[in-house]
């Protein structure tokens, strides 16, 4: 049970790995995209590879690359970037992976460019592909996390379409992050320690064998973010920031996440009943 | 005719767009190092359990330890259904219903610990089709709108029945680094040292705000107005400086900091707190 609750995200508490502040894009203009739903689950979009297509791909929030079947890839130019491909360590580890640089993929109006992808005739593409290449077409990839992960995106399944905001985030390269992740290796294995930046003038407990939702208040100081906020000795915290605290670990990451000055919800259990107060953290220790 | 044709377009797409639509749920999520989307979700009031967000896969996956822990028992068509699944945000799914398999591209992951966490199971388009959800990596939290909508029933691909489309590239990979790694997928977590203080930065350095009574800054004898100018032999500048020294920390520690009160400086030793 404490190994489950201790599974708090590194990704999130990386360092280098703090959301990128980007400049607001409100006059950016969402991209209507309809897809078609197959009756396996799937939905597949119109995608054009360097202006050649459209091809019809599956369009996939669990996949971390985008994936062109050989072919495809064949018919939109697209080749590996260096020619040498993925060769040494990296090749090593990733099966040698055929990555090329895609300069434009468009889905529907939605435009990415310079976007990794990897071509591979991927026996799951190729099943679906076969299952339904007589009633629509044959299916040519799979677009993943490389693509969407640029644009704010909202996938609607009643009305058959996403929409498409860019949003400045930047994806990275998946293979040379994970041969970073791998190399990591070693000190991932270690505690990790987090310093919020922020202070809120509290202290949490939690027995090993309480086993319920939250964590017990044991300590407010005095004038601190919390007091004034008027969190109380004997207080249990069950959210901070809608994030569940049920361990202290939970807890310092929930804190963690809140920026000096930023006014977050806290929801707790005082004498049995809930009560929803706001905290804002200070900068500080 | 052409009034009539306006003035029914106008009464059709102002109500249309003003329609009270339930508000979106921010759900918390954490990108993975393999980059997938993982949310938290309670499962009949236990939990939580690491589960990623998978529009390639037909349907929610759990694995059978799972299944076991919870209590949870299939119909005669092989679907588990739910008491309760609850995300974290405060979004309760109704009639959730789950396959339950143990993935091996999961499994894959989880013995390398290639996601940075322990993952757990899979939400796929049985329960995704029931909701609007925006990703949007800039943020920290996604947006999930209920629809009214019961998605169509999902037919099984091929020979393989339920191929989990994305993970499986997963599994190809896991595969080829299986026995390279002896990686655990979680790790501890502590806070670093407890102060008990509130920062100002100014372009001279960082100075105490607030010092809260009787944490271990009060009892060491720092003061609103002090100037911080070093701390466990780190000169400190800036908030940066600072969490730098501090990171490396944990409560209990016994560090040495310099204070700069007006024209004197003052050094003092004592033990750092355990606090938020």
């Amino acid at each position: 049970m404490r190994y489950l609750l201790l599974a708090l995200s590194f990704a999130s508490l990386a360092p280098a790995q703090e959301p990128k502040k980007v400049p607001p894009l409100e006059e950016a203009k969402a991209i209507v995209v309809p897809f078609e739903l197959l009756s396996s689950g799937h939905f597949v979009v119109k995608v054009k590879l360097n202006g050649e297509g459209p091809f019809r791909m599956v369009f996939d929030t669990g996949a971390p690359l985008t994936l062109i079947d050989t072919k495809t890839a064949k018919a939109a130019g697209l080749t590996k970037k260096g020619g040498g491909g993925n060769g040494g360590l990296l090749g090593m580890f990733t099966g040698g992976l055929n990555q090329v640089e895609v300069p434009k993929l468009q889905v529907g109006d939605a435009l990415a460019e310079k976007t990794p992808a990897v071509v591979m005739d991927h026996p799951t593409v190729k099943a679906i592909s076969d299952a339904y290449e007589e009633e629509s077409g044959p299916i040519n990839g799979i677009v993943g996390f490389p693509f969407f992960a640029r644009f704010a995106t909202t996938i609607d399944y009643q009305k058959k379409q996403m929409t498409f905001k860019p949003n400045g985030y930047k994806p990275g390269d998946y293979l040379q992050d994970m041969m970073n992740s791998m190399m990591r290796a070693e000190e991932r294995n270690k505690p990790r320690i987090v310093s919020p930046g922020t202070v809120w003038g509290f202290t949490v407990e939690k027995e090993s064998k309480d086993e319920a939702t939250g964590i017990d208040v044991k300590q407010v100081f005095e004038d601190s973010p919390a007091a004034k906020a008027g969190l109380k000795l004997g207080d249990r915290i069950l959210t901070i920031d809608g994030r569940w605290t049920d361990t202290l670990a939970d807890t310092i990451i929930a804190v963690s996440r809140a920026k000096p000055g930023q006014t977050v919800p806290v929801t707790l259990k005082r004498d049995g009943k809930e009560v929803k107060i706001k905290i804002t953290p200070q900068a500080g220790y | 005719m052409k009034i009539l044709v306006a003035a029914f377009a106008i009464a059709l797409a102002a109500p249309v767009a003003q329609a009270a639509e339930p508000a979106a749920v921010e759900v918390p999520y954490r990108l993975t190092d393999t980059k997938h989307v993982l949310v938290r979700v309670k499962l009949n009031g236990q939990g939580p359990f690491n589960f990623i967000l998978d529009t390639g896969a037909p349907a929610v996956f759990i694995p059978k330890k799972i299944a076991k822990k919870i209590g949870l028992e299939l119909d005669d068509k092989g679907w588990g259904h739910f008491d309760s699944f609850e995300l974290e945000g405060g979004l309760k799914v109704l009639k959730a219903s789950t396959r339950v398999a143990d993935l091996f591209q999961l499994e894959g992951m989880n013995g390398m610990g290639l996601a940075g966490v322990e993952l757990h199971g899979v939400i796929g388009y049985n329960m995704l089709a029931r909701f609007r959800i925006t990703y949007d990596f800039t943020q920290d939290k996604l947006g999930w709108v209920p629809l009214k909508f019961e998605p169509p029933a999902i037919q099984s691909v091929g020979k393989g029945g339920e191929g989990q489309g994305s993970l499986d590239m997963m599994g190809n990979i896991a595969k080829m680094l299986a026995g390279f790694m002896g990686i655990k997928p979680n790790f501890e977590i502590y806070s670093a040292g407890f102060l008990g203080v509130e920062f100002e930065e100014k372009k001279s350095g960082l100075f105490l705000a607030a010092v809260f009574k009787d944490s271990p800054a009060d009892k060491a004898g720092f003061k609103v107005g002090d100037q911080l100018e070093n701390f466990r032999n780190s000169s400190i500048d800036d908030m940066g400086d600072f969490r730098r020294a501090i990171t490396k920390t944990r409560p209990g520690d016994e560090v040495k900091a310099v204070l700069r009160r007006g024209d004197e400086t003052k050094t003092v030793s004592f033990t750092l707190g355990k606090g938020l």
